[in-house]
């Protein structure tokens, strides 16, 4: 084997292990977000629960998902300036009220866990660019 | 008391002069003005804020046993707190790693019981040891997001899981059975009526439901206004079932026997209904987000009277109370608050 072919397997085989480490993050992701499944969905056009549908939160500008009543001090957050990038989400799940002051969610402890923000981003991240996202299994 | 009343009565029919009916009218508005007097006094509120130790604040549900002594789950930190209100000294008592509990009430033990969200297990706290005694659901439901519970007549816990369950404990047995809700995520406030029956509200599912007692069953009661979000539920004397709506910012009353509903707008431009809870006088107590406010509602009167929080962002989520006081806590300025009617 040439070192070229070599190298090459090498990068192929990072990059399924890579591949195969965030579908197990997303897959972990989806259990952890059953603790914000009574309140929100990923599946488009599940709406009319307590809180705002998640499907393509990343990149949205904090209170401004069309139909939803969002709370005064979650529109004043977005109107100042708050998108949901990876960044900002894992803070406000890590201490929803040092982000938003006033925010309604009903998770005054957040997500304590690093890894558990990080795996529920992913599966926030996945379930947006699926078509076929289920609700999490139980 | 018995003597005014009677005076009150209008027994004698026989015909008097003016005079007399003067003195008689003078009489009878002099009584009414007394029996007013206490009346006026009971109507009068006192309100007293207890802060919280900031390693065990962010009180989220809370309850108040026979002895005055005041429990409440603080959820961030997965602890239980007890206040004593003579003293205002605050215990925590740690409900172990992961905890992060959600409702506390009273058991007929004299016990705090707790819907343990964290660990997904009923738990209950001894008040004389802090033992803490754990139930976990079965393994094979997964996370329920504990919500609420209550006691029935047969000293069984009735507990709500958001993600779409509700559940029995038989505590003398250990024997547990959870249930899937009718339509799914939602269950959340639970009560229990004079008479033993179990209600649940569904918050994502903008019902009330009973539950047969023997089968588990769960009846769907739709209320009137769509799409309202019943958050919780508390039972008056009579067995009707008060509902308090976050959707609608509405507080409405199921009349089971009948099987009738009213409903009311709480004041304000935008109602936010939370908590709610009806006292030994079947007077109404809500927390309204909209308003940042405790409200109190007269079924007899059907008149609102709101007593704004001095803090921004109060967020009320729960409120219970003994005769002659209601607690609220107010999980977003770390305060256990007391109201108290006599």
């Amino acid at each position: 084997m040439s070192e070229p072919a070599g190298w090459a397997l090498v990068a192929l085989a990072a990059m399924v292990t890579l591949a195969s480490t965030a579908r197990a993050d997303a897959a972990r992701g989806e259990r952890v977000f059953q603790r914000c499944y009574a309140c929100h969905s990923v599946v488009a056009g599940e709406t009319k629960l307590p809180g705002p549908n998640l499907r393509h939160v990343l990149g949205r500008r904090a209170g401004t998902l069309s139909g939803f009543a969002f709370s005064p001090a979650m529109i004043a957050a977005g109107a100042g300036g708050l998108t949901w990038t990876r960044a900002t989400l894992d803070a406000y799940l890590a201490n929803p009220q040092a982000v938003v002051p006033g925010t309604e969610m009903g998770m005054p402890g957040g997500l304590p866990s690093p890894v558990d923000r990080q795996d529920v981003i992913d599966y926030l991240a996945e379930a947006a660019r699926s078509s076929t996202t289920s609700p999490p299994s139980r | 008391m018995r003597d005014e009343t009677s005076i009150l009565t209008p027994t004698d029919h026989t015909p008097q002069c003016e005079q007399t009916r003067a003195r008689r009218r003078l009489l009878c508005a002099l009584v009414v003005a007394l029996l007013l007097l206490p009346a006026a006094a009971s109507a009068e509120v006192k309100i007293q804020a207890y802060a919280l130790p900031s390693n065990g604040g962010y009180p989220h549900d809370v309850a108040v046993g026979a002895d005055g002594i005041v429990w409440y789950t603080a959820q961030p930190s997965g602890q239980l707190g007890r206040l004593d209100p003579a003293s205002g000294k605050v215990e925590l008592v740690s409900l172990g790693s992961g905890a992060a509990p959600h409702g506390v009430i009273i058991g007929p033990d004299g016990a705090p019981w707790v819907t343990e969200g964290g660990t997904n297990a009923i738990v209950r706290v001894d008040p004389t040891t802090r033992e803490v005694k754990r139930w976990p659901l079965p393994e094979a439901r997964g996370y329920v997001n504990l919500n609420t519970l209550t006691f029935d007549k047969r000293g069984r816990v009735w507990f709500t899981g958001q993600n779409g369950v509700y559940g029995r404990l038989d505590p003398a047995t250990a024997a547990m059975q959870v249930w899937d809700a009718p339509r799914g995520r939602g269950p959340y406030g639970i009560t229990t009526t004079p008479d033993g029956a179990v209600y649940y509200a569904s918050l994502a599912g903008s019902h009330i439901a009973r539950v047969d007692l023997d089968t588990g069953a769960a009846t769907v009661i739709e209320p009137p206004t769509k799409d309202q979000g019943a958050r919780r539920v508390w039972s008056d004397s009579k067995g009707h079932i008060w509902v308090s709506e976050w959707n609608s910012g509405n507080v409405s009353c199921y009349d089971p026997a009948a099987r009738t509903w009213k409903t009311w707008k709480l004041p304000g431009d935008h109602p936010r209904t939370y908590a709610v809870y009806v006292d030994a006088q079947d007077i109404v107590w809500l927390s309204d987000w909209g308003s940042n406010a405790i409200v109190r509602f007269d079924p007899s009167t059907e008149k609102f009277e709101t007593f704004p929080s001095d803090r921004r962002g109060a967020n009320v989520r729960q409120m219970l109370g003994r005769p002659g006081e209601v607690w609220a806590p107010e999980s977003g300025a770390d305060r256990l608050v007391v109201y108290r009617t006599r």
